[in-house]
Parts: C-alpha cells; sequence; structure tokens
C-alpha cells in the first residue's frame, strides 16, 4: 500500500463525513434534536481529520519521491531541496484543490469549536452551508481531479516544479492567497444561515465581522507577499500589473473593505443591513470566481495556468450559489429594513457610505476590465482587452477620492456633524496639506496627480496623528503620563485605533506606490567589461560575470560597481539560476538596492561569455514604502481581529463615555 | 381596519423614499464619475487582439495599437546588438507574419515560445511597442502544447 492510496481513501471517507454533517445538522435543526446537532458538529472534525490524513499522505509522498503518483512526478524531483519539495504540495492544480479543501475543514472546525456557546438556531446551518461547500470540493477532489492518481510505469525522476516557483516567496505565497480565498467562505456561511433563519439581529453580526477581518487580514497579506514575490522574481521592475490574476485576488478584498466599514454603520446606526449583506455575499462570489478564473483558463493572462476539466464544475457551482444567495436574499429583504434613517452625507455614516460607493466603484472598474475580453467577445464578437492605463486612469481617481474620505471620515460625527466641528477639526490638517501642495512643485513635483496624492496622504496622516493626540491630551489631562495615555487609550480602543493603523498604513503604502508610479526612471544598456550606464545619478560599471554550479543548478552572475559621483555605494551580482531539465527557462536574481527609500533595481537579461551583458535598470523611488505600509495594514489588521480580553474592569471602563469622540 | 393599515404601510413607505438630498447628489456623483471614468478609458485604451489572418485584413488598424498571439517560429530570430532591434516572425495556426522590436526581450524568448505582440502592422512588418512572453504555465511544470491555448 502507498501513501497515496490513503490519501485517496481518506479523502473519500472526508466526503462521506461532510455529507453526513450537512444532512444530520439540518435535520437536527429541523427536527429540533440536539443530538443530531452534535453529531454534525463532530463530523466536521472527523471531515478535517480525514483531509490532514490526506495531505500528510501527499506530503508524505513527495517526501518519499513516490514518482508512481503522477502529481509528484510532475511537479518535484530528486534535486529539490525538501522545502520546495514540499512546497510542490500546491504547485499544482490538484494540489492547490486538496489545499483548499483541507483550509475550509480547517476552519470550519474552528468555527465549530469556537462558536459552541453561539445561538443555537444558528450554528446547524453555518455547519450546513460549510459542509455545502465543502461537499462540492470534494466532489471534484474525489472524481474530477484527485493528486493520488498512479501511474503504471515509475519512472527515476520527477519533471521537477517551474524555476520561478523556486523561491522563499513560492513557500508562503500561493497557500496564502488560496487560504484567503477560502476563508471569505466562513463570513458567507453565517450570513446564509443567518437569512435562512431570518435571525437577522446584530449577533451574527459580530462573527460575521470578526471572520471577514480574519479573511481580510488573510487576503492582505497574500496579496502583499504576492507583489512582494513579482517584485524580487519576475525582473520586470514593477510589483503590480493588473493582471487578471491580481485582479481576481484583489476584488474580494476590495468589497470585503467596503463590509467591514459599512458593518460599522449597521452595528452603530441599523441601517445599510441590505447592502452590508450583499457585499458579503458579492465578496465570496467574487473569492470564487478568484479560485476558479486562475484555473479555468477563460480569461487569457501573462500567467497562464493549465487548463483543465473542472472549469464547468466551477461555473455550474458559481451558478448554483449565486443563484441560492439571491433567492434568499430576496426571501428575506422585508426583515432587513433599516432602523435609523440617514440625515445628511456630512456624518459619520455618511462618509461610511462614501468610502461603500468608491470601494465598490472600483471593484466594479476592476472586474469590468478583467471580464473585458469576454464581453468584447460576446458583445462584439471581438476579443479585446485593457492594459495598466485603463486601471490607472479609472482606479488612480477614485482611489485619491478613497484617501481623502479616510482622513475626513473617522473625524465626522455621527448622524450629523456641524460646520463648526468640521471646520475645528479640519483646518490644521488641511492647512498642512496645502502648505504641502505649494512646497511640492519647488521639489521636482510637477505632476498635478501626483501632487495632489502625496497632499491627499499627508493630509489623511495628519488627521489620525491629530485624532491619537486629542484623545492622549484629554488622558493626559487626567493625570496620566504621555507614554501611559497613549497604550492606555489604544489598548481600550483596539478596534478603533487598529482601524486607524490600517488607515496608516494605506497612507504610506499609497506614498510608495505614487512615488514609483509617476517617478520611476528605466534604462536598458548593452554593456561590455569595463563600460558603464548611468542613471538618476548612479553610475553602473560592469566588470565581468562568472558563472558556477551549485546543486546542479547553474548560476550565472554579472558584477556591476554602483557609484554614485565619486564615492562607491555597492557592488551588485544580479543574475540567473538555470535548473536542470529547464534550460531554456532561467529565473532571474534581481538585483534590488535599497539606499534610502529608493530602490536601485537590476535585471540580468542577457549575456555573451563572460564580458558581455545586457541589463535594466530602474530607479524606483519610495518602493520601500509599499513594503513597510502593507505591514502597517497588516498589523492594524490584526489588532482589530485579535480577541479582547475579558477583564473586570473593561466592562466599566467601556461604558464610560469615550472622551476622543467628536461631538457636534 | 383594513384601510388604516394601508395608510400604515403607505406612511411607512413614503418615509422610506425620503432619502436627504445630500445622499442623493453624492450617490449620483460617484455612480457618475465611476462609469464615465470606465466608459471613457474603456474606448480610449482598449486593444484588439487580433490573429495575424484579421489584422491583415484590416484596414483601420493602422492607427490603433493591436495585440497579435502567435508561437516565435525556428530560426527566424535576428538580433542586432547595435540598435537593440530584434526581428522574428511569429505563426499563429494559419499565417506568418515578421515582427520587429526594440528593447529588452523577456527571459524566456527564444524560438517556439508563445508571445503577444502589441503595436502597429506597418508595410507587412509589425513594429512592436511590447513584447510579452507567456510565463510557461505557471503552475504546471510541463509547457503546454503549441497552440492549444487561447
Amino acid at each position: 500500500m502507498h501513501f497515496s492510496d490513503l490519501g485517496m481513501i481518506a479523502e473519500l471517507l472526508a466526503l462521506i463525513f461532510a455529507a453526513y454533517a450537512l444532512v444530520s445538522s439540518v435535520l437536527g435543526a429541523l427536527r429540533g434534536q440536539a443530538a443530531l446537532i452534535a453529531s454534525g458538529r463532530r463530523a466536521v472534525l472527523v471531515t478535517a481529520a480525514f483531509l490532514l490524513t490526506a495531505a500528510a499522505s501527499l506530503a508524505a509522498s513527495f517526501l518519499t519521491h513516490d514518482f508512481g503518483v503522477r502529481y509528484v512526478q510532475e511537479h518535484s524531483s530528486r534535486a529539490m531541496p525538501w522545502y520546495y519539495t514540499l512546497a510542490a504540495f500546491y504547485g499544482g492544480q490538484e494540489g492547490s484543490l486538496l489545499y483548499w479543501t483541507l483550509m475550509l475543514a480547517v476552519f470550519s472546525s474552528l468555527a465549530v469549536l469556537l462558536h459552541r456557546r453561539a445561538p443555537a438556531t444558528l450554528m446547524p446551518y453555518v455547519v450546513a452551508v460549510l459542509m455545502g461547500l465543502e461537499g462540492f470540493f470534494l466532489v471534484v477532489l474525489n472524481f474530477v481531479s484527485t493528486p493520488f492518481v498512479r501511474q503504471r510505469i515509475v519512472p527515476d525522476d520527477g519533471a521537477g516544479l517551474n524555476p520561478i516557483l523556486q523561491d522563499p516567496g513560492m513557500l508562503i505565497h500561493p497557500p496564502m492567497l488560496l487560504m484567503g480565498y477560502m476563508s471569505f467562505s466562513l463570513p458567507f456561511a453565517f450570513a446564509a444561515a443567518a437569512m435562512i433563519t431570518g435571525r437577522l439581529d446584530s449577533a451574527w453580526l459580530r462573527a460575521i465581522r470578526r471572520w471577514t477581518l480574519a479573511a481580510w487580514s488573510i487576503q492582505t497579506a497574500g496579496l502583499l507577499l504576492g507583489a512582494w514575490w513579482a517584485y524580487h522574481v519576475l525582473g520586470w521592475g514593477g510589483y503590480w500589473g493588473w493582471d487578471p490574476v491580481e485582479n481576481a485576488a484583489l476584488l474580494p478584498w476590495l468589497t470585503a473593505t467596503a463590509f467591514l466599514h459599512s458593518t460599522m454603520v449597521q452595528e452603530r446606526r441599523g441601517s445599510l443591513k441590505v447592502w452590508s449583506l450583499g457585499l458579503i455575499i458579492a465578496t465570496f462570489l467574487l473569492a470564487l470566481f478568484g479560485t476558479f478564473e486562475v484555473r479555468s483558463g477563460i480569461i487569457s493572462s501573462v500567467h497562464s495556468f493549465a487548463y483543465s476539466a473542472i472549469g464547468p464544475w466551477f461555473l455550474g457551482f458559481l451558478a448554483v450559489v449565486i443563484a441560492g444567495s439571491i433567492g434568499l436574499f430576496i426571501y428575506r429583504l422585508p426583515r432587513l429594513r433599516p432602523e435609523h434613517e440617514f440625515t445628511t452625507v456630512f456624518s459619520r455614516e455618511g462618509s461610511f457610505l462614501v468610502n461603500n460607493l468608491l470601494l465598490t466603484g472600483i471593484a466594479f472598474a476592476t472586474f469590468w476590465g478583467t471580464i473585458f475580453p469576454i464581453l468584447s467577445q460576446a458583445v462584439r464578437n471581438q476579443t479585446m482587452t485593457v492594459g495598466k492605463a485603463f486601471y490607472e486612469q479609472v482606479n488612480g481617481p477614485l482611489f485619491l477620492l478613497l484617501l481623502f474620505t479616510m482622513g475626513v471620515g473617522p473625524l465626522l460625527a455621527w448622524r450629523r456633524a456641524s460646520w463648526q466641528s468640521i471646520w475645528r477639526n479640519f483646518r490644521g490638517p488641511a492647512l498642512v496639506a496645502a502648505a504641502c501642495a505649494l512646497v511640492l512643485p519647488l521639489l521636482g513635483v510637477t505632476s498635478v496627480w501626483a501632487n495632489a496624492g502625496f497632499s491627499v496622504c499627508l493630509f489623511v496622516a495628519v488627521t489620525i496623528c491629530y485624532e491619537l493626540w486629542r484623545g492622549v491630551r484629554v488622558r493626559h489631562g487626567h493625570g496620566e503620563s504621555y507614554p501611559r495615555a497613549t497604550q492606555m487609550l489604544v489598548s481600550r480602543h483596539r478596534q478603533r485605533y487598529g482601524g486607524y493603523l490600517v488607515h496608516l498604513g494605506l497612507v504610506v503604502l499609497a506614498v510608495g506606490v505614487i512615488g514609483s508610479l509617476f517617478f520611476q526612471t528605466k534604462t536598458d544598456a548593452q554593456l561590455r567589461r569595463g563600460e558603464s550606464v548611468r542613471l538618476a545619478g548612479y553610475t553602473l560599471t560592469f566588470q565581468g560575470t562568472t558563472a558556477t554550479t551549485q546543486q546542479s543548478v547553474e548560476v550565472v552572475r554579472a558584477r556591476f560597481a554602483v557609484s554614485q559621483g565619486a564615492s562607491a555605494v555597492a557592488t551588485i551580482f544580479p543574475g540567473q539560476r538555470i535548473f536542470p531539465g529547464f534550460e531554456n527557462q532561467p529565473a532571474s536574481i534581481v538585483s534590488i538596492t535599497t539606499v534610502g527609500l529608493n530602490d536601485l533595481y537590476v535585471f540580468l537579461a542577457g549575456y555573451d561569455g563572460a564580458d558581455s551583458a545586457t541589463i535594466q535598470v530602474f530607479m524606483n523611488p519610495l518602493v520601500p514604502l509599499v513594503w513597510s505600509g502593507g505591514v502597517l495594514m497588516l498589523l492594524g489588521g490584526i489588532a482589530c481581529w485579535w480577541p479582547e480580553r475579558r477583564r473586570t474592569g473593561a466592562l466599566l471602563e467601556a461604558r464610560q463615555p469615550v472622551p476622543v469622540e467628536v461631538t457636534a | 381596519m383594513l384601510a388604516e393599515q394601508q395608510l400604515q404601510s403607505d406612511t411607512r413607505r413614503t418615509r422610506r423614499r425620503k432619502v436627504p438630498w445630500s445622499f442623493v447628489v453624492a450617490g449620483v456623483a460617484i455612480a457618475g464619475a465611476v462609469l464615465y471614468l470606465v466608459l471613457a478609458n474603456t474606448s480610449a485604451s482598449a486593444e484588439y487582439y487580433l490573429t495575424i489572418h484579421e489584422l491583415r485584413a484590416c484596414t483601420t488598424c493602422a492607427s490603433r495599437a493591436v495585440r497579435v498571439a502567435g508561437i516565435v517560429a525556428q530560426n527566424s530570430v535576428v538580433r542586432n546588438d547595435k540598435t537593440q532591434q530584434i526581428r522574428f516572425a511569429i505563426n499563429d495556426q494559419s499565417e506568418t507574419m515578421s515582427v520587429e522590436y526594440g528593447g529588452v526581450v523577456p527571459d524566456i524568448f527564444r524560438p517556439g515560445i508563445q508571445v503577444v505582440v502589441e503595436g502597429h502592422l506597418v508595410n507587412g512588418v509589425f513594429q512592436a511597442q511590447n513584447l510579452l512572453a507567456k510565463c510557461p504555465s505557471k503552475f504546471q511544470s510541463a509547457t503546454p502544447p503549441a497552440g492549444t491555448s487561447q
């Protein structure tokens, strides 16, 4: 018996138990039998255990180099180090599918365990919806696309993994993104269960919010890692190309962000219920679309994935989920009346609504651009595509407005902000931003858009700092030292300041994006030994190429001395790695030298012997800010998500009026 | 009784419909801006994806950039290192076309791989501004057989 046989049996048993969990939860809920419901919950844990067994079997097949398993043979080889051999687990479609299914089972188990005390009417349906989704993936996994297929002839060695994937980024980026897509199932399951049971009060809202925050954070990490990987491995000088695959990952992130904001209005004012529910359903559908789009080949992309039989399955599933959600939604529409009416757009809820419109607007534009080839083919019988320019010109201004709203919103009062308070809160930040807008042209920022972008970023940053400062000052006035006041303020209102941290991170990231978008310079050069090329004040002198072989991988490194004026800055070695079996697909070793906030990005495009090299040199200003801003956003997301510590004093504290609240 | 209920539901409905004007203005402005940006930029930056045959038959294509996909033909690549120009031919299912491109070619460019070129057809030679090499299947080790994609 091979490990793969064990895996095959385990995934079949997982399907049986998932189906059992679904049926027994629904029956238990309908008949009011607690024993059946409990049995269904335990079946979820069993499903997860069997999937863990299946995953462990696949991992074991990889690590024991069992090339009798076709999937192992196609994605790994003996020469690969153990960590890439293990990462090859999700190097292909079948393994990715197994990973997705496993993660859904693990998260479902977590939900079952964490929400033991949740309303007894809701949980059986949450379990049922989750197991319904799980069941679909398990059917595909068992009967359409399984990684455990054996081949009769066992080759001595495998084909190996695509070179560009043999990178540390590969170890975490794909699983993170797949986990992100998957994790939107949980808020969806809660929303669907709330609609089925009709319990549309605020209890389900809190659970959905927490799960959405978790999913949002995972997706943020996935997007960041993707950008990081593209920047460090692909060698085209950028980190985001508005490729369909990237857009697919961004879409659920955008709608989830909108949802996180709209639920705040729902929690506080009881309005926007229909809208929020619609957003969370849309988020899940977009996550499914993302999982499926990259694997189906319906949209052509520079990343071409393997085309496979799972396309129609996913399309059918998508149709079922859409039809089911819309049906439930219409059925429950009468129960979703708002408790309060909106008064004016110049209020906190008004700014949230604007934020939501902008985020969905960006999502719509991105979706439109992504499926435009299909649309134009269907309507005009002519495939047309829109490129980077489209996304930049459409989403650029919308993101700028979004940033501005982000600065304004948190300082507006609920219900209605008076002009007086608006003036009092914003004159400081507005003055700073205006001064910035006047000074920037003197520093060489001639583009109006870049100037507006930087100034708005500064405006938002100042409003956030000002807000924090006012809170600290009030506490300081009550006799706390400044550090203590800051710490207390932030820990008492972690959600609020976590949100601000996300905003601050986005501002920092936006500065990085604007910098690299408007001020990137590049040059191509073909150099002989001793020749040099200049870019943005830096001189790169070519000093020859060397080739070595490390563990059967041929590594070519070109040596360049980088200097600025008379002073030497660094010696860099951009290069290529040539993997056995993939001689015509060298993987680049991009050289990135960070000087201050600027990246000198050098890509070895070609070489001819030891004395001739072709390089592309980019000066990418402010790109390091993209990463640090992204990390801040992630930390902020985790801070919002992190469970509150239950302390006896905490409740009392929370009831006291918040000193920082703006009163109109 | 019934009339009263009717009245109540009517008042509720009218109250629900009362949306403050500032919301209407903001909503319409944002929705309008999104639609305008999307539509204006779609027509401005849309590129035709044509086959070689369609491109040759197209009479209006000289004025706008188009994309053409094909396989780089064997023994057709001629590099001019002085001007950093590269000249090659691409095939699709039926026809062959010469392409000229200036600038650095992607890592994986070589005869037999699938490329997408972006540019204009000038006197029978395609002047490419952009050259994209399709990553031979990101998540699959084996290169898909030529001509099966798209």
